[in-house]
């Protein structure tokens, strides 16, 4: 057993915006085909690249998230392109494009079309604004999406812009939702033999990740702001509470009594390595002020209730420099693990030096090394986002240099040595 | 509407018993009830899952039913409360799991050795099951016992480091970001694949799932960057390598809308020439400053005050509509109230409003991906806080009413 999919076939036509996506069932074990226009696809030009390497070859965004799928070029806008593509799609289940209307109509294959053609076809469009309503003929990118799904509006310091989210999460958040619905397709297919049509809008996919801003708008008619200020996801700065700087670094603590230890952890974390700055947080008022907010409801208590928030403002402030005092002692690694084994909420700020390091991903053994024979290197993967133990994630090829596997995908389509030629020399492949 | 909600889901006749709490479980298991899974949600009064004490609910609300943070997360689940730490609570909930194709947690694993249900003991009581664990780090390594909420992960798995300038301190992006996507949607994919593996042999699995290994699998291009090519991450603010002009910018004021920002994008020359245009500037299109992605990146401060300049001259959404119309990828960076009045959204029929009986029509985030036949839709509201404890008892578990009336003033069940 190579995965739960390994008799699924994908043909992934889409742009980066649905790479993961392709990527997600390739490691379920599915037969991923990546078909890229003859020049290839958008983001094999994207830095960074890596060392040594020349485009289109060693665009390292382009590795990560095509790993695991076969690789071919065709111009499906020609029309030889276009039949040949036809032909082609009859061997798939599933089809991941990320088309717009206009280009579907230029193409003449609209929903409807190609489930005429191909009724056991699970057809799976990931767009920015999908295909209906008066944005669908937008165009998107990824920092547009966070900006228009309110995601955004959250990020940031309350004078400064709203920021970006990192590393296209518009893209991933679409693309995860793509994977789901093609899952989900199947389960369908297989069970009734009905196939249907997947669609997924970048911006709706970001949605859910408004958190509570959607509801207290609804609900309260509160629009909730940034509150980088607070390194939070409150605009009120508790003690123990968002980002401190330790000696090392930064560390990020949840010591304000809504789950773990709490306030008492800290405090028995101060204990532990004898600091003298426990015994002052043990004095008044500290001391009975933090007891009363200890717990979760007295905590989100208070987030609605501006009159106490006022009144506790300055003892929180003075409570909150003698913990920055405290953690800026000590290293953050140190701060991390003996705080963690007392059940304080506590953790790193990590970047991507840590986490190739990392103790508890090694350990795992999550990372995937990946023999990349085209490019002539041993690659480092992440591993999967999922580990599922019956079946374990695979990845059966690395990253498809630019059409690499066209003539084994064209003959196993029956087209001859000749056919295949004429199309490379006529620039359709 | 009424021939809609007559037709079949996917997941149909699929039976999850769910103990998660907060974001990243529940999200997951109501993707799953929302293609049409039967949900049970296991809770107790005496630790309820803190979503149902937060805000936002409406002033002076104290009720467990009204917060939107909960409500939203748990669409068309049932809700049974059980006692799971006494003896008997403790035999009730292994009877759902032995009732159940899925048992779902994200709750640590102290928090689920306390409740008698961790992957042994489940799959002691049901073999066929198929068990998501979604701890923050998994459930082996030195660190699978450490614990935090999402703004805690964001730290450890990169956004923090990742997100923001250089020259700011690493603040996170203001939520918990990847407990409402990544890592619930991650989770419903693993357990429809572990689904179609159990119908295919028979047989469940374990899905030990690292929210930190799912976070960082959604966010891998630094890290793959540095393994790979020693390439260091710079933090970019609004920035990325491969557009530019790229970033928010303040559009002019309108009445109560003084902080209205647009964002724009240029990936391509073509693209690039389109905003000159739109901006009645076509010394830009010829500037060599500006002439290719290159000269444009290496250019960017002075770029960015340009288009700076001219975004100011402007309302947001005649930026928006103009750039738009020539093709350049813009768009406002709304608020929530904005979003949800988003005419785009109201014409897709995005968000649902199914009636709670305490809490009203309110809100619900509409599903992140669609299906043309078999639909993935919000049917209901969210559970009230043991609402259907009866009839689970009654007609999953098959106890008479004395017995459920015995123990439901023995608070084992409420």
């Amino acid at each position: 057993m190579v995965g739960t999919l390994d008799d699924i076939r994908v043909l992934d036509l889409s742009e980066p915006l649905g790479h993961y996506a392709g990527y997600l069932l390739a490691n379920l074990g599915a037969d991923v085909v990546k078909l890229e226009p003859p020049d290839g696809d958008d983001s094999r030009s994207w830095a960074p690249f890596l060392p040594n390497l020349d485009q289109p070859e060693s665009s390292l965004q382009f590795m990560l998230l095509n790993v695991g799928k076969r690789g071919m070029t065709l111009d499906i806008f020609s029309d030889t392109g276009r039949e040949v593509f036809l032909q082609l799609l009859s061997e798939f289940d599933v089809l991941l494009q990320s088309w717009s209307p206009q280009q579907m109509e230029t193409l003449g294959l609209d929903q409807a079309t190609l489930r005429g053609l191909f009724p056991n076809l699970i057809n799976a469009s990931v767009t920015g604004w999908g295909l209906d309503g008066p944005y669908a003929s937008f165009a998107y990118s990824d920092i547009v999406s966070l900006a228009m799904a309110g995601v955004m509006n959250l990020s940031g310091f309350e004078e400064g812009p709203p920021t970006q989210l990192p590393d296209q999460q518009g893209f991933h958040c679409a693309s995860i939702n793509l994977a789901a619905g093609v899952v989900a397709a199947i389960l369908e297919r297989d069970e009734s033999g009905i196939a249907q049509d997947v669609e997924v809008s970048m911006h709706e996919s970001l949605l859910m990740a408004e958190e509570t801003a959607m509801q207290s708008a609804d609900i309260r008619g509160i629009d909730r702001e940034r509150t980088g200020g607070t390194s939070g996801v409150i605009a009120i700065k508790l003690p123990g509470m968002g980002l401190y700087s330790a000696q090392d670094g930064w560390v990020y603590a949840m010591a304000a009594g809504i789950a773990g230890s709490g306030f008492n952890g800290l405090l028995a974390l101060m204990d532990l390595w004898g600091d003298p700055i426990a015994d002052k947080l043990r004095e008044e008022p500290y001391a009975s002020v933090m007891s009363e907010f200890s717990n979760s409801a007295a905590v989100f208590r208070l987030m609605g209730d501006p009159e106490k928030m006022d009144e506790v403002k300055e003892v929180f402030a003075q409570v909150d420099e003698l913990v920055t005092d405290f953690f800026q002692k000590y290293p953050k690694e140190k701060l991390y693990v003996e705080g963690q084994k007392l059940r304080l909420l506590i953790g790193t700020i990590n970047g991507p030096q840590e986490l190739s390091e990392s103790e508890q991903l090694n350990d795992r053994d999550w990372f995937r090394t990946i023999d990349d024979s085209g490019r002539g290197l041993e690659l480092r993967y992440p591993g999967p986002p999922w580990q599922l133990k019956a079946t374990p994630a695979v990845l059966r090829h690395p990253a498809p240099l630019l059409g690499q596997h066209n003539e084994e995908v064209f003959s196993a389509i029956g087209l001859s040595k000749s056919e295949i030629m004429q199309m490379s020399e006529n620039g359709v492949i | 509407m009424s021939t809609e909600s007559i037709r079949s889901r996917p997941l149909d006749g699929l039976k999850v018993c769910d103990a998660t709490w907060y974001g990243a479980g529940p999200i997951a298991t109501r993707a799953l009830a929302n293609l049409g899974a039967d949900v049970i949600r296991i809770e107790t009064e005496k630790r309820p899952d803190g979503l149902r004490i937060a805000q936002p609910k409406p002033d002076g609300e104290e009720s467990l039913n009204q917060s939107g943070y909960y409500n939203n997360f748990n669409a068309e689940k049932r809700s049974i409360t059980i006692d799971l730490t006494t003896e008997r609570g403790h035999e009730l909930g292994i009877e759902l799991v032995k009732w159940a194709d899925v048992f779902a947690t994200n709750m640590t694993a102290r928090a689920i050795r306390q409740i008698g249900l961790t992957w042994e003991n489940v799959q002691e009581a049901n073999p066929e099951i198929i068990g998501l664990y979604e701890p923050m780090q998994g459930l082996t390594g030195p660190h699978s016992e450490f614990q935090g909420f999402g703004a805690l992960l964001s730290a450890i798995c990169g956004v923090n480091y990742l997100a923001g300038k250089e020259d700011e301190p690493p603040i996170g992006v203001g939520t918990n970001y990847t407990d409402y996507v990544i890592n619930p949607i991650h989770a419903a994919v693993a357990v429809m694949a572990a689904v179609r593996h159990k119908r295919r042999t028979g047989e469940g699995q374990l899905i030990d799932m690292s929210q930190l290994e799912s976070s960082v699998s959604g966010m891998a291009g630094a890290l793959f960057a540095w393994d790979n090519g020693q390439v260091r991450y710079e933090r970019l603010g609004n920035r990325v390598p491969y557009a530019a002009p790229h970033g928010a910018y303040l559009a002019n004021e309108i009445g109560d809308r003084p902080d209205h920002w647009v964002a724009i994008a240029c990936m391509t020359d073509f693209q690039w020439a389109a905003l000159s245009t739109v901006m009645e500037r076509p010394d830009l299109a010829q500037d060599m400053r500006f002439a290719t992605l290159q000269e444009r990146k290496k250019n960017e401060i002075e770029l960015d005050d340009i288009i700076g300049e001219w975004v100011s001259g402007f309302k947001a959404p005649d930026v928006m509509n103009k750039l738009q119309a020539a093709s350049v990828p813009a768009g406002m960076v709304q608020k929530a109230s904005e979003v949800l009045q988003d005419p785009h959204l109201a014409a897709r029929e995005f968000y649902a409003y199914p009636d709670h009986s305490e809490a009203g029509k309110r809100a619900y985030d509409g599903p992140g991906f669609r299906l043309s036949e078999t639909p993935h839709e919000i049917r209901g509201a969210a559970p009230l806080l043991g609402e259907h404890t009866w009839e689970i008892c009654s007609e999953v578990l098959g106890m008479d009413s004395g017995e459920i009336g015995q123990l439901m003033a023995e608070q084992v069940l409420y």
